[in-house]
C-alpha cells in the first residue's frame, strides 16, 4: 500500500512490462504525431510553430528545464537528507519536512506564478527554480527514509572496525540508502517534465509553448503537437528514472 | 490593497471557489474510486491482468496534467467536461494499485474459511475481501485527492471551476493592484483546503475501518 505520490506501481513484474513497452509507446506517439502533423494542409500560423526548427528548439528546452531541476533537487536535497538524519540535528527533521509537505500541497502553477509575480522576472530561472522546490520533497524524504532503514548494527559493525563517521556514511549507509534516493529521484523526474509544461505560463519555454500557442490562436494541429510530445517526453524520463533505478543500485542489493 | 483587506472584500467569491474546487476534486475521487475498485476487483485474481492495469494507470499520472488537459480541450472544449476527465483519469493509479494490493494480501485461509461456511463468491467479495482491502482503497484515495487539489487548480486554464482561477486572474493581471492578492489566495486556498481533506480522511478512516482490523 502506497501512500505518497509516485508513478512507480510498487511491482516487479509491472517495472519490466513498462521498461519494455514505454520506450515503444514513445516512438509511436512521436513518429505517429509528427508524420500526421507534416501530412497536414497547414496555414501561415501554424506553420511558424510547426516546423522541425522551432520543435526542436522547444524540446530542447523542455529537456534542459527538466534536467537543470532535477540537478538542483539532488543537489539540494540529498545533502540536506543527511544531515537532517545526523543525530545532532534530528530535532529539526519534522520541521524541514511539514515546510516540503506544505510546499508539494501547494498547486505547482500557484507556485510559479506567485514567484513570477514576486520577482517579476520571466524566463527560464523563474520557471525552474519553483519547480525544483516542488519536486524537492520526494528526494529529501526518501534520502531520510533510505538512510532511517539502514541496520544500525551495520553502522555499528562500521564504527567497531575502526570506521570514521563520514566513512561510514559514505561507504555503508549512502550505498544502502540508494535505492530509496533513485526512486525518490523517479518521482522528482515526473514532477519536472510534467510541471516544465507550464513554464510557459512564465515564458520559461518548453512544449507548453505549442500548447499554449495552439490553445490561444484556435490552432488545433499546434496543440496536439505540443500536447503529445510532451506526454511521449514525460514517458521517456519516466523510463530513463526507472533505468537508473535498475542499473544504478548497489548489485548486492538487486 | 493588503491581502487581508482583499479577502475581506472578496470573501463571497473566494468562498464559492474554494466550495466549487473541493467539490469538483470530491466528486472526482469518488467516481474515480468506483471506477477504480472496480477495474481491481476485475483485475486481482489473474496477474497478467494486474499487471497491465497498473502498468497503463501509472503511465497515465506520469502524463503532464497541462498536456492531457490540451489534448483534451478539442475533443471536449471547455470548462467542466475536461476538468472532470483529466482528474478522474489521474485519480486511478493510486486507488487501482492500491485495490489490488488490498485485495491480493487478504489472507487465503480467511477467504477459505468464507467459502467453508458457505458464503458465495459475491458474498465473499463484498463481506470479507473488499471490507480487509478498505484501508489500502482508503489510503489510495487519500494520495489521489491530494494531487487532484493540485491538478484542478490547472484545470483552470481550461475555463475549469474552481482556485485556480484566481491564479491565473493574478497572472493576466499582472503589475495590476491584485494580481498578487489573488495568485496568493488561490494558492494558499489550495493548500488550507488540502490539509483540510487529508484531516477528513483521517476521520473517515477512524469511522469507517472495521473493528476488527482497526
Amino acid at each position: 500500500m502506497s501512500t505518497a505520490f509516485t508513478t512507480e506501481s510498487g511491482s516487479l513484474r509491472v517495472e519490466r512490462l513498462r521498461l519494455l513497452i514505454q520506450p515503444a509507446a514513445v516512438l509511436v506517439l512521436v513518429v505517429g504525431v509528427l508524420a500526421w502533423v507534416f501530412s497536414l494542409d497547414l496555414d501561415d500560423i501554424e506553420q511558424r510553430s510547426i516546423n522541425a526548427r522551432t520543435i526542436a528548439l522547444l524540446t530542447w528546452e523542455h529537456v534542459q528545464i527538466t534536467f537543470v531541476v532535477t540537478a538542483i533537487v539532488v543537489v539540494v536535497a540529498v545533502p540536506l537528507g543527511v544531515v537532517l538524519t545526523r543525530r545532532w540535528a534530528k530535532p529539526a527533521a519534522p520541521a524541514v519536512l511539514a515546510v516540503a509537505n506544505i510546499g508539494q500541497a501547494a498547486p505547482s502553477v500557484g507556485l510559479l506564478v506567485l514567484f513570477f509575480l514576486f520577482t517579476k522576472q520571466t524566463g527560464f530561472w523563474t520557471a525552474v527554480l519553483p519547480t525544483a522546490f516542488y519536486a524537492l520533497l520526494p528526494v529529501l524524504r526518501n534520502t531520510m527514509v533510505g538512510l532511517g532503514q539502514v541496520d544500525r548494527s551495520l553502522v555499528e559493525a562500521g564504527r567497531g572496525i575502526g570506521m570514521s563517521a563520514s566513512s561510514v556514511l559514505r561507504r555503508i549507509e549512502l550505498p544502502l540508502a540508494v535505492p530509496y534516493i533513485l526512486a525518490g529521484l523517479r518521482t522528482a523526474l515526473v514532477l519536472a517534465v510534467g510541471v516544465a509544461t507550464l513554464a510557459v505560463l512564465v515564458n520559461g519555454g518548453g512544449l507548453g509553448v505549442l500548447i499554449d500557442t495552439g490553445y490561444k490562436l484556435r490552432r488545433t494541429p499546434v496543440l496536439v503537437v505540443g500536447a503529445v510530445l510532451s506526454v511521449a517526453l514525460a514517458l521517456l524520463v519516466d523510463w530513463l528514472g526507472a533505468m537508473a533505478e535498475q542499473l544504478l543500485g548497489p548489485r548486492g542489493l538487486r | 490593497m493588503s491581502f487581508w483587506e482583499y479577502v475581506g472584500s472578496r470573501w463571497e467569491q473566494l468562498l464559492v471557489d474554494s466550495y466549487l474546487h473541493t467539490s469538483a476534486v470530491v466528486q472526482t475521487t469518488l467516481v474515480a474510486t468506483v471506477i477504480g475498485v472496480l477495474v481491481g476487483v476485475a483485475v486481482y485474481r489473474s496477474p497478467i491482468g494486474s499487471t497491465v492495469a497498473t502498468a497503463l494507470t501509472s503511465a497515465i499520472l506520469t502524463i503532464p496534467s497541462f498536456a492531457l488537459l490540451g489534448l483534451l480541450i478539442p475533443v471536449l472544449g471547455l470548462g467542466v467536461r475536461p476538468t472532470v476527465t483529466a482528474l478522474v483519469l489521474y485519480a486511478l493509479l493510486p486507488i487501482v494499485r492500491n485495490t489490488i494490493v488490498g485485495l491480493s494480501t487478504v489472507d487465503p485461509s480467511v477467504r477459505d474459511a468464507a467459502r467453508g461456511i458457505g458464503m458465495s463468491r459475491l458474498g465473499v467479495l463484498t463481506r470479507v475481501e473488499l471490507r480487509l482491502a478498505w484501508p489500502a482503497v482508503l489510503a489510495g484515495m487519500r494520495v489521489s485527492t491530494q494531487m487532484l487539489m493540485g491538478i484542478a487548480a490547472i484545470a483552470a486554464y481550461a475555463k475549469g471551476p474552481g482556485l485556480g482561477n484566481l491564479i491565473f486572474s493574478g497572472l493576466q493581471r499582472v503589475g495590476g493592484a491584485n494580481a498578487i492578492n489573488a495568485a496568493v489566495a488561490g494558492t494558499l486556498g489550495v493548500v488550507l483546503l488540502a490539509l483540510l481533506l487529508d484531516a477528513a480522511y483521517v476521520l473517515l478512516g477512524r469511522l469507517t475501518m472495521p473493528r476488527g482490523i482497526r
